[in-house]
């Protein structure tokens, strides 16, 4: 093997001393017959001319060896550089067929590290599928396990490794200002546990940093610090207390979610009040159900508060995989994928016509003894080269794709995945595979058909006799045909989509949150023991908190809306007679009087909480109260949970309020809402403050709040801005929408150029037809029409399978519409019409090009 | 430019036992099948070279530039000790073929 390939190299570097060697050889052989015929007594001329002869030709001997010596890869070599040569003669389309692959393969490979980074790897931790969140569940609600069990999982053989994260927000000083960022508490060995961490400053957690010791995300250190480098040491105030910085996080990592900008390291036994979340590691060689059992048994031994809870995970990939993402990229992609192959649809009928204009050159190389086979591989790889030269292109396009997506579309698509979109070698070979995959789409067809010859081809004179071969105008129409179909298809989604859109950002959200100053106050039990002593300390903070200028309502709740409070799920039946039991998810909330005034939450029927009113009385949304009790008044009416297997009363309804729409108008994410009435203060409670015109500065309440008992904390104080809850949710349909609609511009616009080509083409080669047409007679207007009718047919044909596939395809895409119908028929006449101008537009030219034709020049040119 | 296979092979086996006999050059080796065949073979010399250096390509043959007289160099073959190899199996596989075919147009 590798003789054979040292022989091979051998004979590429000694190409041109073998050749002369071989006219040696030859020579020594003529000169040797002529003697011979000399010495039988021939003339010098006739022995020459025998000897000639009888080696059957010296360039055919030459050819003959030469054949037999010639390697594979030589003779590639050489069509190859044929094909360059070729390429170069026409520069205009081979730049235009380089720049349209470069452009297929290019969004192809953006899109590629897009869907890589959203759905095939969204974690880039090590060993993602082990870790998960570990809740104790108790069929009806859910808690995370305290520090006690959490302890006992640690050195349990069901987890490798057991930590814990909770978030929050604090407040940072920063040059004197107080400004609010995402916090998370988490115990020390969290970052070995996800594993793949590493900090750009610094270092990360070590156990002896509990309680003072901060890490910061790149992204604060870079606002916030100006990129301090000698942050690494620094004391920061964090919430009033000073922390140190220990080292700085990349901008890259984001857990436990997309905005953390401070990681606090705390033990075990964390902050009485919080309750974190647990997340663990399971240990890879205890299947899964087995070790949720063994944790389940070591809670309960270690804590006996969670005797009727058993363990259940959820995977830490699931909180970052987002519904919304699962449905909208997987249709990207595929409108990806159709682009990709309108725009190799073009390329191929443009190679089509450049083959079939070099009839004359082919049939020569057939004469001089090329086969058919030899054409096609010729053709072939011209088609190659320029896929390669579309790959290197298209490489260059996906890579500033990708960076200009980073900074226009943010929260929309990059945030919310802990992998970061970015271009390696994975993308790299998918590139390649969608060079390939170009190549042989846009090359295999114009080869076969380009090289197909007519027998007489080569005798005739003139280039431009006849029309096209058969072959080729089948061909090409069906291209377009394909391409005009595939617009069409596009078109359509992105129409919808956009139209979704604008729906979805016009939407009544149903609540006006904007404004309202939010906080979580900790009254603790050492300072207020008991219920009187809460509900008292709470009135005073009611009291203080309303003396402030510009208030207008104050609300004691759990559960902020619209990003919900507790999810009450399990079976619901209501007293309705014959009613079934529903198995739903339902956002609660216990809100105190002011509540419903506060959030501008309309009430629809009935009446709000009064004090007389018995525990058991529930405001319920619209959405809901049409689930339970659809037709019937609900007012007055009862509603029945299943608890631990029987449905038990759960509550009457007083009143029936707006629904409040969170995350979106889709009715799988949305979910309804049950209002109970605020009673008593327990440890941990929400305040809502409502002001005109602004609400007082967060650090003003806050103070003010932690002046009235020292042990009082104050944590998630803020100002809510409506648009950060809701940013995320528009911004992806808005996303979706431009994208698609990007995608059905390039389709269009690539069919059209398709058609005008094409057209062009047929007209160029059509002119003697033309100017004998127009000698026998006919009009300007019939010529015209002659090209109308063909670019018109092909584009009514591409319509009506556009429209059939549009139709199936929307019906798919139902889950990503908000409040359009796929039989919307102003979508539809839209594109119709859209698509018929373009086909007009497209025609028009060569049609007039038809009409001018010149007699006189055509016939000198026979 | 395809030849029938048999006569494909069928030169370079000759070519190969003229080898045998003694290395030689392509005029030499062409003459040499004339004179050996009795002037019943005479191949057209456009594909004796061909022959020639698709063995050497498969390494039947090895050959070398030599000075000869009248001022020019020529092409020695030589046959390798695998081209002796080939060339024994090459023959008694063309015996068998001879073989049969005779059997054949002699019988009934």
């Amino acid at each position: 093997m590798f003789a054979w390939l040292a022989a091979c190299l051998r004979k590429v570097f000694t190409r041109r001393r073998a050749e002369s060697e071989l006219d040696e050889e030859l020579q020594y052989h003529i000169e040797m017959e002529t003697r011979a015929h000399l010495a039988r007594g021939l003339s010098a001329a006739e022995a020459r001319r025998l000897a000639l002869g009888s080696l059957g030709g010296v360039t055919q001997a030459t050819e003959s060896v030469r054949a037999v010596r010639t390697l594979w890869v030589e003779s590639v070599w050489q069509d190859v550089r044929h094909a360059c040569r070729v390429l170069r003669r026409r520069p205009a389309v081979s730049v235009a067929a380089v720049s349209m692959l470069a452009l297929g393969i290019g969004i192809t490979t953006a899109m590629f590290t897009v869907v890589d980074a959203l759905i095939l790897r969204p974690v880039p931790f090590h060993a993602s599928d082990q870790l998960a969140y570990v809740l104790m569940f108790s069929g009806r609600q859910g808690r995370n396990p305290g520090p006690d069990v959490l302890r006992a999982w640690q050195h349990s053989p069901a987890f490798a490794n057991a930590e814990s994260a909770d978030t929050g927000t604090a407040g940072i000083s920063v040059d004197g200002i107080v400004v609010a960022r995402r916090i998370s508490h988490v115990t020390p060995g969290v970052f070995d546990m996800l594993g793949s961490v590493r900090p750009i400053l610094g270092r990360l957690f070590v156990a002896s940093d509990t309680g003072n010791g901060i890490l910061l995300s790149e992204d604060a250190w870079r606002n916030l610090f100006h990129a301090d480098s000698a942050i690494v040491g620094r004391a920061v105030t964090i919430d009033g207390t000073p922390q140190v910085v220990v080292g700085v996080l990349p901008a890259e990592f984001r857990f436990p979610s997309w905005n953390t900008a401070i990681w606090q390291a705390v033990s075990l036994e964390s902050p009485p009040a919080s309750s974190p979340s647990r997340i663990v590691r399971f240990a890879s060689n205890v299947p899964r159900l087995d070790a949720l059992r063994v944790a389940t048994d070591t809670a309960r031994a270690a804590d006996p508060t969670v005797a009727q809870f058993s363990a259940q995970a959820r995977p830490l990939v699931d909180e970052f995989l987002d519904p919304y993402y699962k449905r909208a990229v997987p249709v990207l992609a595929s409108g990806v994928v159709l682009v990709f192959f309108v725009l190799c649809a073009n390329v191929s009928s443009l190679l089509l016509a450049r083959l079939t204009a070099r009839q004359r050159e082919f049939s020569m190389r057939s004469a001089l003894g090329a086969s058919r086979g030899r054409l096609i591989r010729q053709a072939f790889v011209e088609s190659c080269v320029l896929g390669a030269l579309g790959a290197i292109a298209g490489i260059a396009i996906g890579w500033t794709l990708v960076s200009l997506s980073r900074s226009f579309l943010p929260g929309a698509f990059l945030l919310r995945t802990l992998n970061p979109v970015d271009i390696d070698l994975r993308t790299l070979v998918v590139t390649s595979v969608a060079g390939v995959v170009a190549t042989l789409a846009a090359g295999l067809v114009p080869a076969w058909i380009g090289t197909r010859l007519a027998p007489d081809a080569s005798l005739r004179v003139t280039e431009r006799g006849g029309t096209e071969t058969r072959g080729a105008r089948a061909a090409t129409r069906a291209l377009l045909v394909g391409e005009i179909a595939l617009a069409c298809t596009l078109l359509v989604v992105a129409t919808l989509l956009v139209r979704s859109f604008i729906n979805l950002s016009s939407a009544d959200r149903g609540l006006d949150a904007n404004g309202k100053l939010v906080a979580m106050i900790w009254l603790p039990k050492p300072a207020f023991p008991d219920p009187a002593a809460r509900a008292a300390g709470a009135r005073r903070i009611e009291d203080e908190v309303r003396a402030l200028p510009g208030v207008q309502h104050v609300a004691w709740s759990y559960g902020l809306p619209p990003e919900g409070g507790w999810t009450q799920s399990g079976k619901w039946q209501s007293d309705a007679p014959g009613a079934a039991v529903i198995q739903m998810d339902v956002d609660g909330y216990t809100v105190g009087p002011e509540f419903f005034a506060l959030y501008g939450i309309a009430l629809a029927r009935g009446r709000m909480f009064e004090p007389a009113d018995a525990q058991g009385s529930v405001v319920v949304s619209e959405r809901l109260a049409r689930l339970l009790w659809p037709g019937l008044d609900p007012i007055g009416r009862t509603f029945s949970l299943e608890d631990r297997g029987t449905m038990r009363v759960a509550g009457q309804v007083i009143g029936i309020v707006k629904e409040t729409h969170f995350p979106s108008l889709d009715a799988k994410l949305d979910k309804p809402q049950l209002y109970r009435r605020f009673s008593a203060v327990q440890v941990p409670a929400m305040l809502s403050i409502a002001c005109a015109p602004t609400c007082p500065k967060v650090d003003v309440v806050r103070q003010l709040v932690m002046a009235i008992h020292p042990s009082i904390r104050v944590s998630d104080i803020r100002i809510q801005v409506l648009e950060d809850v809701y940013f995320e949710q528009l911004a992806r349909p808005r996303a979706t929408a431009a994208l698609s609609f990007a995608f059905a511009a390039i389709a269009l616009l690539a069919s059209a150029g398709g058609l005008f080509s094409v057209l062009s083409y047929a007209v160029a080669r059509r002119k003697r037809e033309f100017g004998i047409r127009t000698a026998l007679g006919a009009s300007p207007n019939d010529i015209r029409q002659l090209v109308f009718r063909d670019g018109v047919g092909v584009a009514s044909t591409g319509l009506v399978i556009g429209t059939a596939t549009a139709w199936l395809l929307a019906r798919a895409l139902t889950a990503l519409q908000y409040g359009v119908a796929v039989t919307d028929p102003i979508t539809w006449g839209a594109v119709v019409g859209l698509l018929a101008l373009t086909t007009v537009a497209a025609c028009w030219r060569p049609a007039r090009q038809a009409t001018r034709a010149e007699l006189v020049v055509l016939l000198r040119e026979e | 430019m395809a030849r029938p296979d048999l006569l494909h092979g069928t030169l370079d086996l000759l070519v190969l036992r003229i080898l045998a006999l003694g290395p030689n050059h392509g005029w030499g080796i062409s003459n040499r099948l004339q004179q050996m065949s009795k002037d019943g073979l005479t191949t057209s010399q456009g594909s004796l070279y061909p022959s020639l250096h698709r063995l050497e390509t498969q390494g039947f043959v090895a050959s070398e530039m030599r000075a000869s007289d009248n001022n020019r160099r020529a092409r020695v073959y030589t046959i390798t000790p695998v081209g002796r190899r080939r060339l024994a199996t090459e023959t008694e596989n063309w015996e068998q073929f001879a073989l049969s075919v005779k059997r054949i147009l002699n019988g009934t």
